[in-house]
């Protein structure tokens, strides 16, 4: 493992039980990610690149294999150790957006910070992000009055909040138009090119590659 | 924990209080408010029923104590003096000396064996209340030989109850015969009275005076004497009525309601069954609503846990949460209760043969099915929060059971 190594994956597999049925979703993966890279895992639809994300991002548990984040193998943490890494090292941004209905942008960008900071803080930082994305005029908007762009925007905001190492983004543009797809792209980029984040995404938009320094394509849960 | 974190669940909780759906926060509350009156409904019915029968016996039977003739006597001799003693006691308001006429009524050739009741008017009216209770007629004067006062159940008439053996509507005014063996002596009828009581709406009264003209030997002899204190407890006035060297024996008004006392724990019983079973339906109730609820924000949850939220913080959010609904519930059902329930059946109580039963609930049991639905409530919430917060995170973001 080399010193600019953030993410190691040795040879993990998963295999989602749906009833009796068992469905391998990701088969002896294994793959070195460095600090800086922006990596585009793509592939077809049930290819494994979501699979794979959500074990990199600890959200989910391999049934075999290795993940190490530096040097410290995280798929066998304890959960409250993986919980805490999720909260301060990784940014998670989900397809559907995922914000909370009941609260405004900032509200939501503000909540993963307020596990570390005091309020006031935490609202700073949220305004600062939300600023940064274009969405200073719309700090109190709940999600629902917000457009898909705005709301994907937010959920980037909300996952930058603890100033995280990694970002994952899964499928960030898959249900927004083409400009704010773009838009979105283009944070992405900049995100990358400010050199603090590492940026794992799942697309299977070829357009978006461009943006990637690397890019994996996964099939029948394998690199191919 | 760091001491930033305490503050999440009350921000998720107020910000889900403040922006959900307000129709259903209305209805959960309600639902709260509901279990709670189902809860205290019963026991307050039931405590009703039995405050107004102890009430009734009080007021209109025994006073607070009552006082009958020495194991082996027919009589309390010297009742007089015995009253006038009495009268001296702390906590005594009321003393009356009764005798029981052993004879028969007869009216319309309609013969009937109630009890018949010789008292001084104007000291039976410091102890009972019947004299307020005359729905025709008068009450007894002192001087009063050829008059009686009968119970409605006695006169008779439609809606009574005891009708068809009673005198078939007799009214003030008609005489009636008192049947003693030997004697007859004519009685008009001065006033009928209705307590509600059924016992003593089967009673009638006449003067002593009266009743010495008829047996001249029942001067200054009670077959009982009846007490009213300013308080319910009877046992510390016997004492010191006791001390006055008052031989004779002695029984507060619980020990005369005893049948009564079957009924109350009758009631007790059934009342311990459904309070049980009301739980029980509060708990299943709460529990599916808060299950609902949480289910419906089951993805939510998972990306809350997702982000790095702790479990425990979503499980205090809806602790705190279903206190608020259980506490406004507990407030809302109190509300409807004391501004609506118990004003309307103040207004219409319950008639029963014993008396009018409004809802009385003591501040004990209020407090006890009080804190009974608010952790009823919490355990329902905690039970759904636990199972959501316990699940994979990715079955919960996908909404898996």
């Amino acid at each position: 493992m080399s010193e600019k190594t953030l993410i190691k994956v040795n040879n993990i597999t998963k295999i989602y039980k749906l009833g009796e049925v068992e469905v391998p979703a990701l088969n002896g993966v294994s793959l070195e990610i460095n600090e800086g890279d922006f990596l585009i895992i793509t592939g077809r639809n049930g290819s494994g690149k979501s699979t794979l994300m959500r074990q990199l991002a600890l959200i989910d548990r391999p049934n075999s294999g290795d993940i190490f984040l530096k040097d410290k193998e995280v798929s066998r943490m304890q959960t409250k150790k993986r919980r805490k890494l999720r909260l301060t090292r990784l940014g998670y941004i989900f397809q559907e957006y995922a914000l909370i209905a009941e609260l405004s942008a900032l509200e939501n960008v503000m909540l993963p910070a307020m596990m570390l900071r005091p309020i006031k803080d935490c609202r700073k930082r949220a305004k600062e992000l939300l600023e940064k994305m274009e969405l200073k005029d719309k700090l109190n908007n709940l999600p629902s009055q917000l457009s898909g762009g705005e709301q994907q925007k937010v959920a980037i905001a909300r996952s930058l909040v603890n100033d995280p190492e990694i970002l994952f983004a899964d499928e960030p543009t898959a249900n927004l138009d083409t400009t704010a797809g773009h838009e979105v792209m283009e944070i992405f980029k900049k995100l990358s090119q400010e050199g603090n984040h590492t940026i794992i995404m799942v697309t299977h938009e070829p357009e978006e590659e461009v943006y990637a320094n690397r890019i994996i394509r996964l099939a029948d849960g394998k690199i191919a | 924990m760091t001491k930033y974190e305490l503050k999440i669940p009350f921000f998720l909780m107020w910000k889900y209080l403040r922006k959900g759906n307000k129709w259903t926060l209305f209805l959960i509350i309600f639902l709260m408010a509901i279990a709670f009156i189902n809860l205290i409904f019963i026991t307050s019915l039931f405590n009703g029923i039995i405050q107004a029968s102890e009430e009734q016996i009080i007021d209109t039977y025994t006073g607070h104590i009552m006082i009958t003739p020495k194991t082996g006597n027919d009589f309390i001799e010297n009742s007089d003096e015995i009253v006038n003693k009495i009268e001296g006691v702390e906590k005594v308001t009321g003393v009356s000396s009764q005798t029981y006429v052993s004879g028969r009524l007869e009216y319309n050739r309609i013969k009937g064996s109630w009890p018949i009741i010789a008292i001084d008017p104007e000291k039976e009216k410091t102890v009972t209340n019947v004299h307020e209770k005359m729905t025709s007629g008068e009450y007894l004067s002192p001087e009063d030989t050829d008059k009686i006062i009968i119970g409605r159940q006695i006169a008779g008439g439609e809606d009574v109850e005891m009708d068809a053996f009673s005198f078939k509507d007799a009214s003030v005014g008609d005489k009636v015969s008192l049947n003693l063996g030997q004697t007859t002596k004519e009685f008009e009828i001065k006033g009928i009275f209705f307590t509600k009581f059924i016992d003593t709406d089967q009673r009638a009264f006449i003067t002593q005076k009266a009743w010495q003209e008829i047996d001249s030997s029942s001067e200054n002899k009670a077959t009982s004497i009846i007490v009213r204190l300013n308080e319910r407890d009877g046992e510390e006035a016997i004492a010191k009525i006791k001390a006055k060297g008052i031989d004779e024996t002695f029984v507060t008004w619980e020990d005369v309601s005893g049948l009564m006392d079957t009924v109350s724990s009758s009631f007790l019983s059934i009342n311990v069954l459904l309070t049980i079973v009301g739980t029980l339906i509060a708990a299943v109730t709460i529990f599916i609503v808060i299950y609902i609820d949480i289910n419906n924000k089951k993805r939510q949850i998972g990306i809350i846990r997702a982000i790095g939220i702790k479990p425990y913080i979503i499980r205090t959010a809806y602790i705190i949460q279903t206190s608020i609904y259980s506490v406004s519930g507990v407030l809302l059902g109190t509300a409807i209760f004391y501004g609506i329930l118990v004003p309307y059946f103040n207004a219409f109580p319950f008639e029963l043969p014993i008396g009018d039963a409004n809802l009385v609930v003591s501040p004990a049991e209020y407090i006890i099915r009080l804190e009974t639905i608010i952790w009823v409530a919490i355990l329902s919430g905690l039970i759904p929060a636990f199972m959501v917060t316990r699940m994979k995170i990715l079955d919960a973001i996908w909404g898996r059971n």
